[in-house]
């Protein structure tokens, strides 16, 4: 019974993982290589001024860009220590 | 012109910072006796105070003033390579570092060797950590010689023997206690240093981002083209490569992954990565104000131009000059210091580790196969950090005239192909096999090695051959490809006994990494 119990704990502890690490994964690998592929192929949109101030395009993108990546490490840390360190703490007690 | 000879501030602080450190490296030696005290600092470290030591780790002299000088010079560009370095921390923080954790003690290879045969997964690892320590460190030593020589107006020579020799202390007597404490002090002096310029500077255009870079297009001789990207990307295989590169690589750096050992678990390991991307995150923020403000404050300046018109030192002085430009002697000073003490912590995280890879991986378990000795271990890790540190030293010397450049690039390019997709597949990848990692492992280690050779920046510029045998400066998507492909189908294919017991070992170290269960069996022994 109490192996039974251990292993669906576990498979849950995967599972709850799974959903939490892949969509940061992808916020993650899609905008920086979005970032990369306009650098590459149309650095001149980067280039544009936005209206109003002398601030580039590219350059606000970056910024932000740095402030997504920190983020993400945040939100992660957050959702782990609420939802997955249960978990874990289920079973090491089991 | 400005006079570096007269700083005394400068001489002043970093005496101060010296004799600091040396009293730490004092104190921690009476608490590094054991292997466990020597390579991890006792596992007590708390999630800030790693997150602080990851960033003094990753913060170097060459990303404060090569960042901030290549901002100086192309604007936009800086960002690229800031990105860049950060980009790799969330891919640690999701993938890497609780299974880390969870299954190593005391170096990442515990780790790929976890499941596998010690013997050659560890001398395949400490080649991998080997090449990428010594290329970064000569890299390091090479920029700390030229800046101390000129910050302090020291021969060359005696800066690289200084910088050297300081580490040796640290590293052998402190061992990763002093050198996280080291780090520490370091990350909060470069941080605060950082905030200031960028804060002086901020404050001369009353806080207006729009009146900051409309300054900096009027000054600047390229004229608006600084707010685009510029030529350090131009065709997508490059982008690419570089992407690639820069965001697996960080996941492959030794020294970087060492630290994850110093924290007491998993929670901490988290905590030190969200901590350690806020400050790394927030730094690159500052050499980009900072870049900006140079290309004000500094470019027309005849203050701080030679004859010819070009910045005093070179491109990556601007930081520098520019510290003296908002902040007087007394700021100088202390950047200067700063600096200094950058490089000192830098070259010390990276000697600790590739002592550790020698000492732990090498000796300990590849020659004796694991049969613990402490004492003898302590013993080789010592030497390997004073032979370590006399090999930088050595190649410092002999690269002082070489454009060194390329080696950061190069050894980001080996981490990427080497250290992380043996780490990551080790981890996740049921059937990786000893064979699979030993042929894709040096497959990668190789080719990154031969197609940097091959490719522009040596065969071409220091060669001097006309055209590149390899097109593209980034091997990282060619080398990578041949690592992964390597692994998969020799561990595919493998049929050996010893692989089958290898994938059957799988379930139980995943669950170790998941879960940290049994991680306390080998902790306390």
């Amino acid at each position: 019974m109490a192996k039974k119990n251990i292993n669906f704990l576990y498979q849950n502890l995967i599972k709850v993982r799974f959903k939490i690490i892949l969509p940061l994964l992808l916020l993650t690998i899609i905008p920086y290589f979005s970032f990369i592929w306009v650098i590459a192929f149309n650095p001149m949109y980067f280039g544009t001024i936005i209206k109003n101030t002398n601030i580039s395009i590219g350059i606000l993108l970056g910024f932000l860009l740095i402030l997504l990546i920190f983020l993400i490490t945040l939100v992660y840390v957050y959702l782990a220590n609420k939802k997955l360190e249960p978990l874990i703490f289920a079973i090491k007690n089991d | 012109m400005i006079n570096f000879i007269l700083s005394h501030t400068s001489i002043m602080m970093f005496i101060f910072f010296v004799a600091i450190t040396l009293y730490i490296t004092y104190w921690a030696s009476k608490r590094t006796q054991t292997a466990k005290g020597f390579y991890t600092a006792g596992g007590n470290i708390t999630g800030l105070q790693n997150g602080l030591a990851i960033s003094g780790d990753f913060m170097s002299a060459a990303s404060f003033l090569g960042i901030s000088g290549l901002v100086f010079l192309t604007g936009f560009d800086g960002l690229i390579y800031s990105i860049g370095f950060l980009i790799g921390w969330p891919i640690i923080l999701l993938l890497i570092a609780e299974p880390l954790r969870n299954l190593g003690q005391y170096s990442f290879a515990d780790v790929v060797s976890f499941r596998l045969q010690q013997k050659p997964i560890r001398i395949l690892a400490a080649c991998g950590s080997l090449s990428t320590v010594i290329l970064y460190l000569i890299a390091q030593m090479v920029g700390a010689g030229k800046l101390i020589e000129l910050l302090f107006n020291l021969p060359y020579e005696y800066a690289v023997i200084i910088v050297g020799g300081l580490m040796i202390l640290y590293v052998t007597f402190g061992g990763m206690l002093a050198t996280t404490w080291v780090q520490i002090i370091k990350a909060i002096l470069l941080l605060s240093g950082a905030t200031l310029i960028a804060f002086l500077v901020l404050a001369e255009f009353n806080f207006n981002f729009n009146i900051l870079f409309a300054e900096a297009v009027n000054t600047h001789k390229k004229g608006l083209s600084i707010m685009s990207p510029g030529g350090l990307i131009s065709d997508p295989v490059s982008a690419i490569s570089l992407g690639l590169a820069l965001m697996f690589g960080t996941a492959g750096l030794p020294h970087i992954l060492m630290r994850f050992f110093t924290v007491s678990d998993a929670i901490q390991a988290r905590k030190s990565v969200a901590y350690a991307t806020g400050f790394i995150g927030y730094f690159y923020i500052l050499t980009f104000i900072i870049g900006f403000g140079a290309i004000i404050l500094v470019s027309n300046n005849p203050e701080y131009l030679s004859e010819l018109g070009q910045l005093i030192g070179n491109n990556n002085m601007a930081a520098i000059h520019l510290s003296h430009a908002v902040g007087g002697d007394i700021l100088l000073g202390f950047i200067s210091a700063v600096a200094f003490a950058t490089i000192l912590a830098v070259v010390s995280g990276l000697t600790l580790a590739g002592a550790s890879s020698i000492s732990h991986d090498l000796y300990a378990n590849a020659f004796l196969k694991g049969k613990q000795d402490e004492k003898k271990e302590m013993f080789v890790s010592k030497i390997s950090t004073i032979f370590l540190g006399i090999l930088a030293m050595f190649l410092g010397i002999i690269f002082e005239e070489q454009n060194v450049a390329f080696m950061v690039g190069l050894a980001f390019a080996i981490a990427a192909s080497t250290n992380f997709p043996i780490l990551i597949l080790a981890i996740y990848w049921k059937n990786l096999t000893t064979r699979g990692a030993i042929v894709g492992g040096s497959a990668g280690l190789f080719s990154s090695i031969l197609l940097v050779i091959l490719g522009p920046v040596i065969w071409v510029d220091i060669f001097n051959f006309s055209s590149p045998i390899f097109p593209y400066k980034y091997p990282a998507l060619f080398s990578m490809s041949i690592t992964f492909l390597g692994i998969f189908i020799f561990s595919k294919f493998d049929t050996t006994k010893s692989s089958f017991l290898e994938k059957n070992l799988f379930d139980r170290q995943f669950m170790r990494s998941q879960t940290g269960v049994g991680i306390d069996k080998i902790i306390t022994h």
